[in-house]
C-alpha cells in the first residue's frame, strides 16, 4: 500500500570549500550538487514494519524526510493507498505521522499541551483530543509527567511525548527516524512495544535504526540504503539468508558488495 | 491561524525573560531609574548651593559694598593671593573657587564714571552655581546704583522704564497651547513608542522563528497539515501583539507614575492639555501604532525565519534600531511636514502624523499615504516570510 519508486534528491553545495575530505571523496558529489539520494525504491504493506538500515550519511534521513513531505524529491513517486502524495502534500501530512531524529518540544508548554497543539493543527475536536491523549498516555506510560513543562523532561520523556504527538491523529502510516537512539533500555523498550502495538492494529511503520536486534524483533521487511541507493529490499528471511542467518554479516555483505561494485566500475572506466 | 497565535502567546506569557522585558521593566524599572536620577541630581544641586566658596579679590578697595556682602562665613571664604598671580592656575590648583576683579572706575556715581566691567574668573565646566551666587550680590549693588542715578536725573517711573528698555518687542503667539506643546511633546512621542515597540517585539520574534528552528520543533510544525501562510500570519500577530503591549504598558506606566510624582504640581496643565486633544485623536494616535507594528513585526519575522539560530537572529536585529531612529529624526527636522513625498516615507510619516494629531492640525487625507506605504513595505516582508517558509531551505540552510 505504500510504494516508493526511484526517489532522488540533490542539494546545492553553497560553499564547496567547506566540505570535509570525506565528503569531497564521496562519489555522490557532482559539480555544485550533492546527490544525497540517487535511487531509492521500496514498498511496505498494511501491518508490516519496515526497518531502514544503512551507514551514517547513506541517505536514510533524507529519504524519510521526503516521505514526510518536509523535502520535495527531484524525481520519483510516493504512493500511499494509491494516491501520489507528492502532488498534494497536505493529504500526505494528514496520512503520515512522522517523528524526526532531531525533533524537539515546546519547552514552555506541558507535555499535554504539546500534543494538544498538534492535534488541533490536524483539525481534531477537543473531546477526541482528550480521549486520544488519555489512550496514548496509557500506552506509553506518560501519566507521571504529562502535565509538567517539557523543558525539564528527560530524553525518554521527550521521546515518548514526541511519539505521542506524531501519532495523535491516527495516521495511516507512521515513519520514525531512529526512534530509540539515545534512550535508556526501558524507554527504548516502551518505544519498541509501541511499534508492536501499531503493527497489531495494522498500521504500517517505517523506521530507520542502527540496532539490528530491533530489526530482528519487529520487522517483516528490511531495506538497506548505501550511498543514496537502495541496495536491498526484501523480507527478513531473505535478508538473513544473505549470510547464514547472521543479521550483522548480511548487512556487511550488502555494503561490501556495493563497494566492490564501485571499485569494479572505477577500474573498468 | 488563531490556533498558532494563541499557542505562541501562551508560550510567550510563560517565558520569564519576555515578561520581564514586556511588563516588569516598564512598570517598575523606569520609575526607579528616573527616581534615582532625580534624587542624585537634586543632591548635587543642593551641594553646589551650600558649598562654601573660596574667593580672591583684586581691586577690592574700589568696592567696599561688595567686599562687605562677600563676608558671609557660611557662604564665602576669602583667600589672599599675590598681586601677579595667574588666576587660571590658582583656580585649577583649588586655592580659590573664583577670583573677582573690580576695575578702578567702579563707583556709585555711574553718570560720571560710566559702566563698570567686573571680571569673574572661575571654572565653568562642571555643575556649579558660582556665577549665580556672585551675581546675586553684584545685581543688588547694580540696582542701587541705577536708582541713585535715576533720582539724580530726576526721572519719573515711566521715564525710568523707557530708558532701561526704549523699545519692547512683544511676542503674541497665534498657536494655542495645544499646538505649541503638541509640537514638542508630539515630536518625542514616536521616539518612545516606536523604540519600545521594537524592543518588546524583538525577543519574541527571535524566539518564534529562529528559536523554533533551534529547538527542532519547526520541522514538525511544517509537516502538519496547516497552510504555511497561516503559520506565518499567526506568528506575525504574536510579534505585533507583544510589541504593542510593551509600548502601551510603558506609556500607561509613565502616565501613572508621572501623575503620582507631579501630584498637585503640573497636573492642571496636563489635564487641560489632555482635555483639548479629544478621544478621537487619542484613538487615532494609538491606531498609528498599527502600521508601525506591522512593519516591525513583518521585518523581525523575516529576519527570524531567515536566521539559522537564535543568536544569528539577534545579531541581525541589533542594527534595526538605527533604521528606526533615523526616520524618526527626519520627522523632527524643520520643513519636514506630513504632505507630498514625506507622507510616503515609512516611520517618518507616522512620526509626523502623531505630532499632527497631538497638535490638532492633522490632515486626515494623509492617512491614505501612511497606510498605503505601510501595506507595501509590510507586505514585502510578509511575502518574503511566506516565500521562505515554503522553501526547504527554511529547515536546512
Amino acid at each position: 500500500m505504500i510504494e516508493i519508486k526511484q526517489l532522488a534528491k540533490k542539494f546545492a553545495v553553497e560553499n564547496p570549500k567547506k566540505l570535509s575530505e570525506q565528503e569531497k571523496k564521496d562519489p555522490r558529489l557532482k559539480g555544485r550538487f550533492f546527490h544525497s539520494v540517487k535511487d531509492v525504491s521500496f514498498s511496505c504493506n498494511k501491518g508490516q514494519v519496515l526497518g531502514l538500515l544503512g551507514p551514517n550519511g547513506a541517505g536514510k534521513t533524507t529519504t524519510l524526510r521526503m516521505l514526510s513531505t518536509a523535502l520535495k524529491p527531484d524525481a520519483g513517486s510516493v504512493m500511499i493507498g494509491g494516491e501520489n502524495v507528492l502532488e498534494n502534500p497536505i493529504i500526505a501530512r494528514r496520512k503520515i505521522g512522522f517523528l524526526s531524529g532531531t525533533t524537539g518540544l515546546y519547552g514552555r508548554l506541558t507535555g499535554r499541551e504539546n500534543i494538544h497543539y498538534f492535534a488541533q493543527l490536524h483539525g481534531m475536536q477537543a473531546e477526541a483530543i482528550e480521549n486520544k491523549i488519555q489512550e496514548l498516555a496509557d500506552l506509553l506510560d506518560m501519566h507521571s509527567f504529562l502535565d509538567r513543562r517539557s523543558e525539564n523532561f528527560s530524553t525518554g520523556m521527550k521521546q515518548k511525548t514526541a511519539i505521542a504527538r506524531a501519532v495523535v491523529h491516527d495516521p495511516e502510516l507512521v515513519i520514525l527516524d531512529e526512534p530509540t537512539t539515545g534512550l535508556d533500555i526501558m524507554a527504548a523498550q516502551t518505544v519498541l512495544d509501541f511499534i508492536q502495538g501499531l503493527k497489531q492494529k495494522g498500521t504500517p511503520v517505517i523506521f530507520s535504526t542502527h540496532h539490528l536486534d530491533e530489526v530482528q524483533e519487529l520487522c517483516e521487511k528490511v531495506v538497506v540504503i548505501d550511498q543514496g541507493i537502495s541496495k536491498f529490499d526484501g523480507d527478513i528471511a531473505a535478508f538473513k539468508a544473505m549470510a547464514d542467518n547472521s543479521l550483522n554479516r548480511s548487512f556487511m555483505s550488502i555494503i561490501n558488495q556495493s563497494k566492490q561494485g564501485e571499485q569494479g566500475e572505477v577500474s573498468c572506466g | 491561524m488563531w490556533l498558532v497565535f494563541s499557542k505562541e502567546l501562551k508560550e510567550l506569557l510563560r517565558d520569564r525573560k519576555t515578561l520581564f522585558f514586556m511588563i516588569a521593566l516598564p512598570l517598575l524599572i523606569f520609575p526607579i531609574i528616573f527616581g534615582i536620577a532625580g534624587f542624585v541630581g537634586k543632591q548635587a544641586i543642593d551641594k553646589a548651593e551650600t558649598k562654601v566658596l573660596k574667593y580672591a579679590l583684586v581691586g577690592g578697595q574700589y568696592a567696599p559694598e561688595i567686599v562687605k556682602d562677600l563676608q558671609q562665613p557660611d557662604k564665602f571664604e576669602q583667600v589672599e593671593i599675590s598681586a601677579d598671580a595667574d588666576f587660571k592656575s590658582i583656580i585649577r590648583a583649588g586655592t580659590a573657587d573664583f577670583v573677582l576683579v573690580i576695575p578702578d572706575n567702579y563707583s556709585s556715581d555711574v553718570l560720571t564714571n560710566g559702566q563698570a566691567n567686573l571680571e569673574l574668573h572661575f571654572n565653568d565646566a562642571g555643575l556649579n552655581l558660582v556665577y549665580r551666587r556672585v551675581n546675586e550680590i553684584v545685581k543688588s549693588q547694580s540696582d542701587q546704583f541705577k536708582q541713585t542715578a535715576f533720582s539724580t536725573l530726576g526721572l519719573d517711573e515711566g521715564q525710568q522704564k523707557a530708558l532701561i528698555k526704549p523699545i519692547v518687542l512683544e511676542k503674541v503667539n497665534t498657536a494655542d497651547t495645544r499646538e505649541n506643546w503638541g509640537e514638542k511633546i508630539g515630536g518625542m512621542l514616536p521616539y518612545l513608542l516606536f523604540i519600545l515597540c521594537l524592543q518588546g517585539a524583538m525577543m519574541p520574534a527571535a524566539d518564534i522563528g529562529a528559536g523554533e528552528k533551534e529547538r527542532g520543533t519547526l520541522e514538525t510544525l511544517l509537516i502538519s497539515p496547516i497552510d504555511r501562510n497561516k503559520i506565518v500570519f499567526g506568528k506575525f500577530l504574536t510579534i505585533g501583539f507583544a510589541g504593542t503591549m510593551t509600548a502601551l504598558i510603558t506609556v500607561a506606566s509613565m502616565a501613572i507614575w508621572g501623575f503620582v510624582i507631579s501630584q498637585g504640581m503640573a497636573v492642571k496643565f496636563v489635564a487641560d492639555f489632555m482635555a483639548q486633544i479629544g478621544v478621537m485623536d487619542f484613538v487615532l494616535i494609538f491606531l498609528m501604532l498599527v502600521p508601525v507594528v506591522a512593519i516591525f513585526a513583518s521585518a523581525l519575522l523575516s529576519i527570524s525565519i531567515y536566521a539559522k539560530s537564535f543568536k544569528e537572529a539577534q545579531s541581525y536585529m541589533g542594527p534595526m534600531m538605527i533604521f528606526v531612529i533615523i526616520p524618526i529624526m527626519l520627522a523632527l527636522l524643520p520643513g519636514v511636514e506630513l504632505k507630498g513625498g514625506w507622507a510616503w516615507v515609512p516611520i517618518t510619516n507616522v512620526s509626523l502624523a502623531m505630532k499632527e494629531l497631538v497638535k490638532g492640525t492633522m490632515d486626515y487625507f494623509q492617512l491614505f499615504a501612511i497606510f498605503g506605504s505601510t501595506v507595501v513595505i509590510a507586505g514585502a516582508f510578509f511575502a518574503f516570510s511566506i516565500y521562505w517558509f515554503n522553501k526547504e531551505k527554511v529547515l536546512f540552510r
